[in-house]
């Protein structure tokens, strides 16, 4: 979604013509070329990428239902979305990469993949794609028609930041014909405003006191640079969530009910349960796609403590953007997520009561421990 | 299969015997597992059971206690 006055004169438009359809199969095809025309205003070469993919993604989705070997069908679906993503948003990184470790060959041919087109919403688009196929496999729900997939993948609302939604929320929700209702109105209202207010007014202000500390630190004390990364810790909360509320809200304009995606993260009191309300549609995917999968890879103990948060979450990191400081804070966070695992481990061998929850002080310091952790991470993602 | 399940729970994550458990103690809302412990329960229920659970049915609210779990488990 990109936030602008025309965004919300073709929210309001397009959601009086939704309603004002009959059928809901009108309805869906009606809001998949609003969704498509309004994603080609800012990047017309996205939309051929998006039914690309959903044609590409609804293929497999057959096979997969259809073939006796749909453990190959689903691994050839998956490597397939994957390398999309790679050629469109990592071959650049990759060329460089290799690039600056065989600067010293004179004479190579210089690659010039930077300049590939980056379709908008790809990263999004794709990991909707792999939990779609996925849970496919896992007979976790239908492949559905092909115009729900579609919307599915292009919905303008969450198209560009997410929520990464599942298709098994989404598919009952535009199934059958919804009676318009006020309080789809009175929900969507509620949550814009909301965003709005957590993005422009906290969110942007706080942005406008700390830029000139990043923009110059050298010139700062300590405590005043300390004050604008807390700030900063802010500020990235405060638009993201903010964001998602205007997403969820304007979702909300057509009676759908997207999932959440935050639930006051920075008061958790321990890694794990910030990761389980920050970004909550990216953290489930990361555990549901990747954490899971990799931990039945092997048994020992070594790897499914140390070895698969730090993967996961370098991967999560990576997928946030084409370069390294990416991977770093993705692999500081897996890093936490082992630590974590590992005292928890030690608590079991030493036979220490289970705390069941932390009051009084012991709380405050545990989410002022996380909330530290995560803040000095933001370091590394900035 | 709900005394293998708890059986597996207190010897698996409690490490405790003398701890009372039954089929709707909440184990991961009341910090007695933590949810990392999911993926062990997962690949347990595969083994014993010969049912795999995907991983977006196994969650700290649909596991929270061996009720809830074996819940999941009829549906695949």
């Amino acid at each position: 979604m990109v936030i602008s006055f025309y965004f919300f004169g073709f929210l309001i438009l397009s959601s009086i013509i939704y309603w004002v359809l009959p059928k809901q199969d009108l309805r869906t095809v009606f809001l998949i070329i609003a969704s498509l025309g309004f994603i080609s205003i800012y990047d017309k070469f996205a939309v051929l990428v998006i039914i690309l993919l959903t044609i590409y993604a609804y293929y497999f989705a057959y096979l997969i239902e259809k073939q006796t070997n749909r453990k190959l069908c689903h691994r050839l679906g998956i490597i397939g979305l994957i390398l999309i993503l790679g050629v469109f948003k990592y071959l650049g990184f990759l060329a460089e990469t290799i690039s600056s470790m065989t600067s010293f060959i004179a004479g190579l041919p210089a690659f010039h993949f930077e300049k590939l087109l980056l379709p908008l919403g790809i990263s999004y688009i794709v990991f909707k794609y792999i939990s779609y196929l996925t849970d496919i496999y896992w007979r976790i729900v239908k492949k559905g028609n092909f115009i729900d997939v579609l919307l599915y993948g292009s919905l303008f609302t969450i198209y560009v930041a997410g929520p990464i939604e599942r298709f098994e929320r989404f598919k009952p929700q535009i199934e059958t014909k919804q009676m318009f209702h006020v309080s789809f109105l009175e929900d969507a209202f509620q949550r814009i405003v909301y965003g709005f207010f957590k993005k422009l007014v906290i969110a942007d202000w706080i942005g406008y006191f700390i830029a000139p500390v990043w923009e110059n630190q050298s010139s700062y004390g300590l405590g005043i640079r300390i004050a604008a990364l807390i700030g900063f810790s802010l500020q990235i909360y405060m638009d993201f969530s903010g964001y998602s509320d205007i997403a969820i809200g304007s979702s909300r304009l057509f009676g759908l009910k997207i999932m959440e995606n935050f639930n006051w993260p920075y008061l958790q009191p321990n890694i794990s349960k910030f990761w389980r309300n920050w970004h909550i549609s990216l953290s489930d995917w990361i555990r549901d796609y990747l954490f899971f999968p990799l931990s039945r890879l092997n048994e020992s103990k070594l790897w499914s403590t140390i070895a698969v948060p730090l993967i996961a979450m370098g991967i999560c990191g990576f997928w946030h953007g084409a370069a390294w400081h990416f991977v770093l804070w993705g692999l500081w966070h897996g890093a936490g997520l082992a630590i974590l695992q590992v005292w928890n481990q030690q608590k079991r061998v030493f036979k220490l009561k289970p705390i069941k929850a932390l009051y009084g002080p012991l709380r405050v310091l545990a989410i002022a421990s996380t909330f530290s952790f995560v803040t000095i991470g933001w370091i590394l993602f900035k | 299969m709900e005394q293998k399940l708890i059986q597996f729970i207190k010897h698996e994550f409690l490490n405790d015997p003398g701890i009372e458990i039954t089929v709707d103690t909440k184990l991961i809302s009341s910090g007695l597992i933590d949810s990392f412990s999911l993926v062990s329960l997962q690949r347990y229920i595969e083994k014993e059971f010969g049912k795999m659970i995907p991983a977006p049915k196994i969650t700290a609210e649909s596991f929270d206690s061996v009720r809830q779990m074996i819940k999941i488990i009829a549906q695949f």
